[in-house]
């Protein structure tokens, strides 16, 4: 009885009686009917769930006979695993843009009618097996799309939808006409017995007949150059009917050449070529597109594409059983992730991206529109991530590299406009505010929640145990939740989550981990008690602060590459997220994703290759990749460097740390950089020293990390914005830590971590110190700051200790780390590099005391005469931080010795200590000693001039003793003794700071816009030349495949 | 009779429609006209269905005494592509319907026929 009303039958059955009898209730009572109408809806999508649900758990495929005879003598329909998944997800979309739409739906019987049948003939589409009733459903589904395109009568539809019929018509033309021709060879028209025929089919019919189906069902999925008509038709279409044929029509296609593919052995490539060509095509174009609807139309297709691309070469290496998490994990992602971005536009109705300003602070909008958008690119919960993973896996097995690369740069640039996109709907403007209720919003959120549900099923199908691993998303879902709380209990409830969920996950990690996870968790949670110091809403901060922090206590539990991705891409995600939430930060976290994203995707790519070489994912068989070795090493590795802002790839870190909140600052330089130095030595610490892979790669990562340090120098010296020279100041400190991993040596491992050490803690005070200086003050730029020692004596003193510990003078904490670097360096015999470290220690000492003069030293300005000390919150992980980097100064043995132990695995040696001094072959460190002498050395000068001041008047220097002989200062700036402090060295040295590397991406930028605007000329608008087009497609497919058959 | 088998004929004349229609899709500004070359593109095929039925000197698909069920393979015309081709013209109805509509409708908002009207949406 249960599989009778459950039987998939029903679906066709509803939907035609509910079909014809909408006309008739409509006569009576227009509400019935639109009630009869959703619930048919409803009953279609339940009939496809129930038989879902019994095929997954292993309940036998549905074979539907008609006529009550067997095929091929009669059409039969087929309800297997992959069809019932395919009609449940087109059916909810379809209840869902139904439920969107329904206002103007309901006010005609016939848009009703169409809508119903339109999802039955994709249900058709899906199930049928047979040829010509393939193209019957195809058919139906177009005239019922047709009708829907054009109903609202509006110029623009009209022209779309007229040009949409034309190309379609002629696609169907050509499948009928393959359709015979199939026929009259094989005798049969059943898919399957066309199949089990196929060698029927051969000489140039055969041929032609096959390429006529094959062009017919691809210019169904829009490829490019020939789909301008769909383009036109998602920019104009109801937003309801453009998702419709997005998501659902384009399912129906896509399954159909899933079934027929079996006869295009022959034509796999073509297929896949045609695939890529679109997916990496619409992308391009996409980057110059601002409306909206037409950009999702670009994203549409690119995502067929990429389907298309993945479903073909899957299927030519063999790769069926991946075929389903793979195309179906795209699939589902695309159908809920661009349905529910359509739906949006629909309810928002800006055209233009730019118009969407006036979303700027809707929560619920912006939650909806961030979750679909991040889907789309892949990024992690969602099916769109795992099934990504597969295909770049599959394909790194098979050896397309090629392929690899086309995937990752096309969703790059797909990332690139639907951010951009999103970066409009994140600021506020002028614009008008847009005013949405919840109630519309409640389609595209259901779309939103089923992502989310969806990704953790696919991510157990990908072999995946959510529990942990999705923590920050959990975290951050449940602190969204109570959002509404005022901004410090939020901050409390926001330190109490980190506290233990880092505690759960990352507790009782050893070694090398350990000391991460102390410096990424415990101290990430430190820097994070200092959000308390603002006490306003900050909407959305603290669950963003949470996922970032414990993605990062779930990267160092990571075994396998795909958990180690998956944190590294949330990280990514939430720290991206945090930036924008910056008072200028939606512009420079663009950058900051899009250079995350690539080195993210070099990552993959690195892992892919891993994998291919071994077999494995696991994180420990990094090493046995064999002659693969230098080139996942140079991948991970550079994906790892450009995150911690290599020169060439910096362009991205100062206008990200600069424009992000202060706390948040704080916590990306003090904190998450490290996730790259820790991926950067888990990495080193498998390739480049087990296997010894030659000396090259490290030896240009060595130059790397000191070029970063020497430019990053330079340019922090030449910065007016206090955070920014910090920015740069962390790039090139990070620097010298890359080039400590690439010594691969003992001494230098010691040398890097003990210098990640100690930049978490002189950064992390520098950027909270600044974060108070800003607060107070209300600028970032140091001219109109000066003389703040007497206000804020503690942020003073916390200034000049950190930057003592910073600049590698005895007796703090820097001293220790130079020493080490250096002595590993001369080890190794990197001479060159030594000495640049040198020039660039030298160069970084000039950017630090001016810190210090400029800030806190000199004259005050007026109006800061009565600020007030920084927040006590803010003082209080400073002064924790500060009584360490004094206790580790005094007693470096507390901190070397662990770090020793912890590489040694890794690189074998060990430290030689003569009681609290340590020996290399150049000398001896006896830090406890120092700190005596230079005590020492300090005290004498101090007292002395106690003493003169004892004895002379001084006179202060006052705020208007400034004497300008018949000069007078043009700007305000001129009256901080300050201001370009450095413009001496920059007429010397200017030339190496002038912005290449800007220019460098801006001029990528550049061609890539250029490149779309050449792409899409062909996009003219005019029905006849996209005819044209569609029978070009087919004689050049045509010639692409007469040598193969 | 001699010659070329009658469905050489039709299938030609179907192909010739084809490309009539084509042309006429192609080089046509006028809606209505290319409405027209689309009916010719749909009927050609449908000429061309038929031809592929059809088995020269064949009868009419219907088993009787005239027929033996033994000898129907050989001695009648395939029934299927007629069967066929009779869905396909209730489908290509449908199909000019719709364009019709169509071009009423973009009369009507644009006062013109011309497809070169029809190109707001572009790049």
């Amino acid at each position: 009885m249960v599989a009778a009303v459950f039987h998939p039958l029903g679906i066709f059955i509803v939907a035609l009686g509910t079909a014809f009898l909408t006309p008739l209730l409509f006569r009576k009572r227009e509400g019935f009917a639109s009630l009869i109408f959703m619930l048919a809806l409803a009953a279609m999508a339940t009939i496809a769930a129930a038989g879902f649900l019994a095929l997954a758990n292993g309940a036998p495929t549905i074979e539907i006979e008609t006529a009550g005879i067997a095929p091929p003598f009669a059409i039969n329909l087929r309800f297997g695993l992959y069809e019932s998944f395919f009609v449940f997800a087109v059916n909810l979309a379809a209840l869902l843009a139904a439920w969107h739409y329904l206002p103007r739906l309901r006010k005609h019987a016939a848009t009703l009618l169409l809508f119903i049948i339109m999802v039955m003939g994709i249900d058709g589409m899906v199930m049928t097996r047979d040829l010509f009733n393939l193209f019957i459903f195809i058919e139906i589904t177009s005239i019922a799309t047709y009708t829907l395109i054009g109903f609202e009568r509006e110029a623009g539809m009209l022209s779309a939808g007229f040009k949409y019929i034309i190309a379609t018509s002629i696609a169907s033309a050509f499948f009928l006409l393959g359709t015979i021709f199939v026929y009259y060879q094989t005798g049969t028209l059943n898919i399957d017995d066309i199949i089990a025929h196929q060698s029927a089919i051969g000489g140039p019919i055969g041929f032609v007949a096959l390429l006529l189906l094959l062009t017919s069902l691809l210019i169904e999925l829009k490829p490019y150059p020939a789909n301008g008509w769909g383009l036109d038709v998602y920019e104009t279409a109801p937003s309801a009917i453009a998702s419709m044929i997005s998501v659902g029509v384009s399912a129906g296609v896509i399954f159909a050449l899933y079934k027929v593919q079996p006869l295009f052995g022959d034509f796999l490539t073509s297929i896949a070529v045609v695939g890529g060509i679109t997916f990496l095509a619409s992308n391009v174009i996409g980057l110059r597109q601002n409306n909206v609807k037409r950009l999702l139309g670009y994203s549409s297709i690119g995502q067929m594409g990429l389907m298309v691309l993945a479903m073909a070469l899957l299927q030519q290496h063999g790769q069926h059983t991946h075929l389903a998490l793979i195309v179906g994990g795209l699939f589902l992602n695309h159908l809920l992730a661009k349905a529910g971005l359509f739906w949006l536009a629909g309810v928002v109705q800006r055209d233009t991206v730019r118009g969407w300003a006036g979303v700027a602070g809707k929560p619920l909008l912006l939650l909806v529109l961030g979750v679909c958008l991040a889907a789309l690119i892949g990024l992690p919960p969602f099916p769109g991530f795992w099934a990504k993973w597969g295909l770049v896996m599959e394909l790194a097995v098979d050896n397309l590299y090629g392929w690899i690369a086309l995937v990752l740069v096309g969703s790059l640039l797909e990332a690139a406009y639907l951010f951009r996109w999103f970066g409009h709907a994140l600021r506020a403007d002028d614009s008008e505010p847009v005013n949405v209720g919840v109630a519309p919003l409640l389609p595209p959120a259901a779309a939103a929640a089923l992502l989310a549900v969806a990704g953790y099923f696919t991510a157990r199908s990908a072999g995946v145990v959510p529990g942990q691993l999705l923590l920050p998303v959990y975290a951050a879902g449940a602190l969204f939740l109570l959002d509404g709380l005022p901004g410090r209990l939020k901050s409390l409830a926001m330190l109490a989550v980190v506290a233990g969920g880092g505690f759960w996950v990352a507790g009782d990690l050893q070694g090398l981990n350990r000391i991460f996870a102390l410096i990424l968790v415990a101290g990430g949670l430190l820097m994070a008690v200092a959000t308390l110091y603002r006490g306003d809403a900050r909407k959305g901060f603290y669950p963003l602060l949470a996922a970032l922090l414990l993605s990062l206590a779930t990267l160092l539990t990571a075994h396998t590459s795909l958990e180690f991705f998956t944190s590294w891409e949330l990280m990514t995600l939430s720290s991206y997220l945090l930036v924008t939430l910056g008072r200028d930060g939606v512009k420079p976290a663009l950058s900051y994703l899009l250079f995350s994203l690539g080195s993210a995707f070099l990552i993959l790519a690195g892992f892919a290759v891993a994998f291919a070489a071994t077999g494995s994912i696991e994180l420990a068989a990094l090493g046995n990749a064999g002659d693969s070795v230098p080139l996942v090493f140079s991948l991970l590795a550079l994906g790892f460097v450009i995150k911690a802002g290599a020169f060439g790839f910096h362009i991205w870190l100062p206008g990200a740390y600069t424009e992000a909140d202060d706390d948040t600052t704080a916590i990306l330089s003090a904190v998450m950089s490290k996730a790259s130095i820790f991926g950067l030595v888990i990495v080193a610490g498998q390739l480049g020293v087990r296997a010894d892979i030659g000396l090259e790669p490290a030896y240009v990562l060595g130059w790397i990390g000191m070029l970063t340090a020497t430019f990053g120098a330079l340019m922090a010296v030449f910065q007016e914005d206090f955070k920014r020279l910090l920015a740069y100041s962390s790039m090139g400190q990070l620097g010298y830590i890359v080039a400590g991993i690439a010594l691969m040596s003992h001494l230098g491992w010691v040398a890097a971590l003990y210098m990640t050490v100690n930049h978490f803690l002189y950064k992390g005070v520098l950027f909270l110190a600044a974060a108070g200086v800003i607060y107070r003050t209300n600028t970032r730029l140091m001219y109109q700051m000066g003389g703040l020692i007497k206000n804020m004596p503690v942020t003073f003193v916390a200034v000049m200790m950190a930057i003592i510990a910073m600049s590698g003078v005895p007796p703090l904490t820097g001293f220790g780390g130079k020493w080490l670097l250096f002595n590993a360096m001369m080890d190794k015999g990197w001479y060159w590099l030594a000495a640049v470290g040198f020039f660039s220690s030298a160069v970084a000492f000039l950017y630090m005391f001016r810190i210090l003069q400029t800030v806190f030293l000199g004259q005050r300005k007026l109006a800061h005469k009565d600020l007030r000390e920084a927040p006590l919150i803010l003082l209080v992980p400073q002064v924790v931080m500060l009584v360490i980097i004094l206790v580790l100064s005094a007693y470096p043995k507390l901190l070397l010795d662990p770090l020793s132990a912890a590489v040694a695995p890794y690189v074998p040696g060990a430290l030689l200590w003569d009681g609290l001094a340590l020996q290399s072959h150049l000398g001896y460190w006896n830090a406890p000693m120092i700190m005596i002498i230079v005590g020492g050395v300090w005290a004498i000068p101090l007292i002395f001039l106690l003493l003169v001041s004892l004895t002379i008047k001084i006179q202060p220097v006052k705020q208007f003793n400034i004497v300008y002989a018949a000069e007078r200062p043009h700007r305000p700036e001129d009256t901080h003794y300050a201001y370009r402090f450095f413009a001496h060295y920059e007429r010397a040295i200017g030339v190496l700071v002038k912005p290449h590397a800007t220019a460098f991406w801006s001029a990528v930028s550049e061609w890539s816009h250029t490149l779309a605007a050449s792409l899409r000329i062909l996009y003219t608008g005019n029905g006849q030349t996209y005819v044209l087009f569609i029978l070009v497609y087919f004689v050049a497919l045509y010639f692409a495949n007469t040598g193969t058959v | 009779m001699t010659g070329l088998p009658v469905s050489t004929y039709v299938l030609s004349t179907g192909l010739a429609l084809i490309l009539i229609g084509l042309w006429g899709l192609l080089m046509q500004k006028n809606i209505i006209r290319m409405i027209i070359g689309f009916s010719l593109v749909d009927t050609g095929i449908h000429m061309v269905m038929i031809a592929i039925g059809y088995v020269t000197g064949g009868t009419a698909p219907i088993i009787d005494s005239a027929v033996p069920i033994k000898d129907a393979a050989t001695r009648v015309v395939d029934p299927v592509p007629s069967a066929l081709v009779l869905t396909a013209i209730v489908i290509g109805l449908g199909v000019t319907a719709v364009m019709l509509s169509y071009a009423v409708n973009i009369y009507r908002e644009k006062k013109s026929l011309s497809i070169d009207d029809c190109s707001e949406s572009k790049w």
